[in-house]
C-alpha cells in the first residue's frame, strides 16, 4: 500500500526548501536514483528490487510537484516512458484494455471510449495537463477528487497489477483505499485498466471553482450505477439511490434527498461537508436525468 | 545522465542529474529565460513550452523525460527579431501588461493555432483557463487569438 500526505502537492509553504545548486542549475527534488527501464520485464525487476523505496513516474503531473516540494522523497524513481507495453489501447470484445501510460489526451482521441468517459475527460485539469497526465498515474495517485478513480468505480473497471510474483486483477472498489492510498503492493506495477464498455449513455457532472480546477464534488451515472466523488475520502457508490432507481424511482426531490442522506462528505478549506453533500445530491439528480435522456434518445 | 534534446531547432546534448526539472534546464543551462517560472507546481502555466508540438508545463517534467524530444520555447517565435503573427496581435490588442504570463500564453496558443482547429470565443476561454493572467482580464488575449485564427 502506497501512501502520501493528503493533497500534499497543493501546499503553498515553500519555506522548508533546501535549494541546492549543482553545476549548472537549481535542482528542487531531493536526490534519487533515476531508472528508465526499456521493457515491462525490466520495470518489474526494478520495482521488485526496490519496493517501497521506489516511486514509478508516469506523466508526473502530480508526482513532479510533490518531488519538487520534497513532500515525496523516494530513493529511487522509475520513469516508465520507454515501456512501450504500457501505452496500448486494445479493444477485446466488450472490454477496452487501457495501458497505464496512456495519456488523458490519447483517450480524448480514442473513438471507442464510452460516452461518459468522453464527457468526463475535459474536466481533467487543463489541456496542457492532459497532454502529459496518464490514466494509470491518476489511478495510482488516487486523489479523491480525480476523475479516473470515479469513472473506474462507475464502469466496474479492474486494475491489472503485475509483479515478478505474478499478475492479479483488482476491482476498482477494492483498489481505492483512501486519499492517496491504493491496494497496490510495493513491488506491484499497474499495467492496465480494464474498462467494460457499457450499453447505453451515461451522465457525468462536477462542480469546480474554475474550469480545470479540482472538483469540489462530482457525480456519474451509468446503467443504474451512481457514483459521487470529491466529497469523501474515496469515490462512493450510492447504494440507496441505486435501489430507488431500480425500483422505478425518477429524478426529482426524492432522489436528491436519498442521495444527500448517503453521501459521505468531508469539509475543508475549499468547501464545507454540507455544501459537498447538498451539491453532490443535486449533481446526482442531474446525472441520473442525463443518463435517462441518453437511453430515451437512442 | 546523458540527455539529447532539440531546442528551437538546434540539437543540445549534456549530462544532467535525474532530478533536474525541464524548466530549470531551459533557464539555467540553456539561458532561455523567456520561459518564466511562476508557481513551479503546475498551476499558473507561465512555464508552458511545446514538447513535440504539444503544450506542456515545463515545471512538471524532469529534463530526462524530454530525452529525444523537440522543444519549442517562446524564443522560437521570433528567431530573427521579427514578431510572429500572434505576438504582433498581442501587441496590437494590448493583450499583455506586466508580461510575466505572456510566454506561457503564446506557447499554449501556438499549439491551438498549429492544430488548424478553429475555436469560438467561449471555447478559447476554456482552453486558455490553464494559463493565469492577472493583468488583462483575458478579453484582449481572446481578441488576439481570434484574429490569428482567420
Amino acid at each position: 500500500m502506497a501512501t502520501w500526505g493528503l493533497h500534499a502537492y497543493r501546499a503553498r509553504d515553500l519555506t522548508q526548501h533546501d535549494w541546492r545548486t549543482e553545476a549548472g542549475g537549481t535542482v528542487k527534488p531531493a536526490p534519487f536514483e533515476y531508472h528508465r527501464p526499456g521493457s515491462l520485464a525490466e520495470a518489474l525487476e526494478v520495482i521488485g528490487r526496490y519496493g517501497d523505496e521506489l516511486k514509478p513516474l508516469a506523466g508526473g503531473q502530480s508526482l513532479i510537484p510533490m518531488l519538487a516540494m520534497r513532500l515525496a522523497r523516494p530513493s529511487h524513481l522509475m520513469d516508465l516512458q520507454r515501456v512501450a507495453e504500457l501505452r496500448r489501447v486494445v479493444r477485446e470484445g466488450n472490454v477496452l484494455r487501457v495501458g497505464a501510460m496512456v495519456r488523458h489526451r490519447d483517450m480524448e482521441r480514442t473513438a471507442e471510449v464510452p460516452s461518459v468517459v468522453a464527457t468526463a475527460i475535459p474536466h481533467i485539469g487543463h489541456f496542457q495537463i492532459r497532454n502529459r497526465g496518464t490514466v494509470g498515474g491518476s489511478l495510482a495517485h488516487m486523489d479523491p477528487a480525480a476523475e479516473w478513480p470515479a469513472l473506474s468505480l462507475l464502469l466496474g473497471c479492474s486494475v491489472v497489477a503485475v509483479s515478478t510474483r505474478g499478475s492479479r486483477r483488482i476491482p476498482a472498489d477494492d483498489f481505492a483505499i483512501g486519499p492517496l492510498m491504493t491496494a497496490l503492493e510495493p513491488d506491484e506495477l499497474m499495467t492496465e485498466l480494464l474498462v467494460p464498455l457499457p450499453e447505453g449513455g451515461g451522465g457525468f457532472a462536477e462542480v469546480e471553482r474554475r474550469s480545470g480546477d479540482f472538483a469540489l464534488v462530482g457525480a456519474g451515472c451509468q446503467d443504474g450505477t451512481v457514483v459521487v466523488f470529491g466529497a469523501g475520502p474515496r469515490p462512493q457508490r450510492l447504494a440507496m439511490t441505486e435501489q430507488f432507481i431500480k425500483a422505478g424511482g425518477a429524478p426529482g426531490p426524492e432522489l436528491e434527498n436519498i442521495a444527500a442522506l448517503e453521501i459521505v462528505a468531508r469539509g475543508d478549506i475549499h468547501a464545507s461537508a454540507e455544501y459537498r453533500r447538498r451539491t453532490g445530491a443535486t449533481l446526482v439528480n442531474r446525472v441520473v436525468r442525463q443518463s435517462r435522456t441518453h437511453v430515451e434518445g437512442t | 545522465m546523458e540527455l539529447t534534446l532539440n531546442v528551437n531547432g538546434r540539437e543540445w546534448r549534456g549530462d544532467v542529474p535525474g532530478r533536474l526539472i525541464l524548466a530549470d534546464l531551459l533557464r539555467d543551462r540553456l539561458h532561455l529565460t523567456g520561459t518564466h517560472l511562476g508557481c513551479e507546481q503546475g498551476v499558473c502555466g507561465a512555464c508552458t513550452v511545446l514538447v513535440d508540438g504539444e503544450a506542456v508545463r515545463s515545471c512538471l517534467m524532469l529534463a530526462l523525460q524530454a530525452d529525444g524530444c523537440s522543444i519549442r520555447t517562446v524564443e522560437s517565435l521570433a528567431p530573427d527579431g521579427q514578431l510572429s503573427r500572434i505576438q504582433a496581435a498581442f501587441l496590437r490588442h494590448r493583450a499583455l501588461q506586466c508580461g510575466f504570463c505572456t510566454p506561457g500564453f503564446l506557447m499554449s496558443i501556438t499549439e491551438l493555432l498549429d492544430s488548424g482547429q478553429r475555436y469560438n470565443r467561449e471555447e478559447l476561454a476554456e482552453m486558455l483557463s490553464g494559463n493565469v493572467c492577472r493583468c488583462t482580464g483575458y478579453e484582449p488575449i481572446l481578441d488576439a487569438v481570434l484574429e490569428c485564427q482567420d
